[in-house]
């Protein structure tokens, strides 16, 4: 018994852009990490072209510490002051919403006051003190359903947000360990997790991932994103998740998952295609209603 | 089979304190509806809103049921919210009605439970089989 939300991210002078049922498929997306203003600001701009071109709403995201990397000396990230003065001129500069993810409780508060949406990792999905603080800062959050979780547990972590108060929860698929070194996607989890009435997104770059499977680094299988993407698509996501670079063999993080920039033209105007085809199929067609259970 | 008990006492007088068998809530886990019906031994758990209006009920019918007709794992299973599963417009019974009346209704019906409601809808106890036919049974006149 659950009512369909819709979120609204954005705040200030920046675009307004509303993820749900039966809007335009929204694009959150950017290269991994910070690497530095320059490079930010650059991507930010080939980005944000490509998304007025195919006329698609767009928020903004970058990371500014990575704290999950599975060396102790990859690249950890700009940090929280710098990284977040980095997003704040990006907002300002082109008036689009900005996310980034936080894995300590105590960035949360700064997070928030910049961000227009703050995003928890899948591997802190659970963790109470990680949701507790994401709910305070008065954003909606964007929540990635852990690798060893499964889309109807994520219930739990919906009702603790939910009971701090948050403003608004997208759930994001990046995928489900199958073995070791291997995700693989169960395109199931989203009407599953559409049932907790949250808006559900495919983080397409995150899917395509082999956690650590190259020593002490993850390796992905790229040449996947563009069918999962457009298999996500048809299975009802209303948003998609895909980072980006200019130059992935030299992305400070993730390079062998992040999506080439010249690809991503190509990727989200098929992503956009499918989404307005599967709501005229809805209009055409009405609901999924083929279960035979209760 | 009328007796003084039957046409007399009403249901009010038999029925289980809200305290005495399940009461959930829409969003609670069918996997608390499982544990609670096996704390309180019974094969039903009522299912109000937080004004105390009935707003379904859920069985032992209703688990064995599903079982063979939702091709889940268990653990899915036990994660949806018992309102989902439940049955959204169950037959009620009055405090005021008879134990005449709630009788025929179990019988014509082929059940053990009937929730008990007020005039608005919200619910005020369990009318159970057993306290029942006790209470048929004990009236004076019955051997």
């Amino acid at each position: 018994m659950t009512t369909d939300k819709i979120v609204e991210v954005g705040y200030g002078k920046v675009a307004r852009v509303r993820i749900g049922k039966g809007l335009p498929l929204a694009y959150i997306g950017g290269p991994c990490a910070i690497e530095s203003r320059d490079h930010t600001f650059r991507m930010a701009e080939a980005i944000g072209e490509i998304c007025r071109k195919l006329d698609m709403p767009w928020i903004f995201k970058a990371c500014y510490d990575k704290d999950c990397r599975s060396a102790a000396d990859s690249f950890h990230g700009v940090g929280l002051e710098e990284g977040l003065r980095i997003l704040a001129d990006v907002r300002d500069a082109f008036g689009v919403p900005v996310v980034s993810d936080f894995s300590d409780p105590a960035w949360g508060p700064a997070t928030g006051e910049v961000c227009d949406l703050v995003q928890v990792p899948a591997y802190l999905c659970r963790q109470t003190s990680v949701l507790r603080a994401a709910a305070k800062t008065g954003r909606p959050v964007h929540l990635k359903k852990g690798q060893f979780m499964s889309p109807w547990n994520m219930k739990n972590s919906v009702r603790k947000l939910e009971s701090f108060g948050c403003v608004g929860t997208i759930l994001a698929d990046r995928g489900t360990f199958f073995g070791y070194n291997m995700l693989v996607n169960d395109m199931t989890c989203f009407p599953i997790m559409a049932r907790t009435g949250c808006p559900v997104c495919f983080d397409a770059t995150h899917s395509i991932q082999m956690p650590t499977s190259m020593g002490n680094v993850s390796g992905g299988q790229r040449e996947f994103i563009p069918a999962l993407v457009r298999a996500a698509v048809a299975c009802g996501i209303q948003a998609l998740f895909m980072e980006t670079h200019d130059n992935p063999p030299k992305a400070l993080s993730d390079p062998n998952t992040v999506l080439d920039l010249k690809h991503l033209e190509f990727v989200l105007a098929q992503a956009k295609r499918v989404h307005e085809t599967r709501l005229s199929l809805l209009q055409e067609f009405g609901e999924d209603n083929v279960h035979t259970g209760h | 089979m009328s007796t003084p008990a039957t046409e007399s006492r009403r249901v009010a007088d038999v029925a289980l304190g809200l305290d005495r068998f399940p009461v959930l809530r829409p969003n609670d886990l069918l996997k608390t509806a499982l544990e609670q019906m096996t704390a309180k031994r019974l094969g039903i758990v009522c299912i109000t809103d937080e004004a105390g209006q009935l707003q379904g009920i859920f069985t032992d019918g209703d688990i064995r049921r599903h079982l063979l007709t939702v091709q889940r794992p268990f653990a899915a299973f036990f994660s949806d919210d018992i309102i989902d599963h439940a049955q959204r417009k169950p037959t009620t019974v009055s405090g005021e009605s008879s134990l005449r009346e709630a009788l025929d209704i179990m019988a014509r019906l082929q059940i053990w439970d009937l929730p008990v409601v007020d005039g608005s809808g919200r619910l005020i106890g369990l009318l159970h089989l057993h306290p029942l036919v006790e209470a048929v049974l004990a009236a004076p006149g019955r051997a």
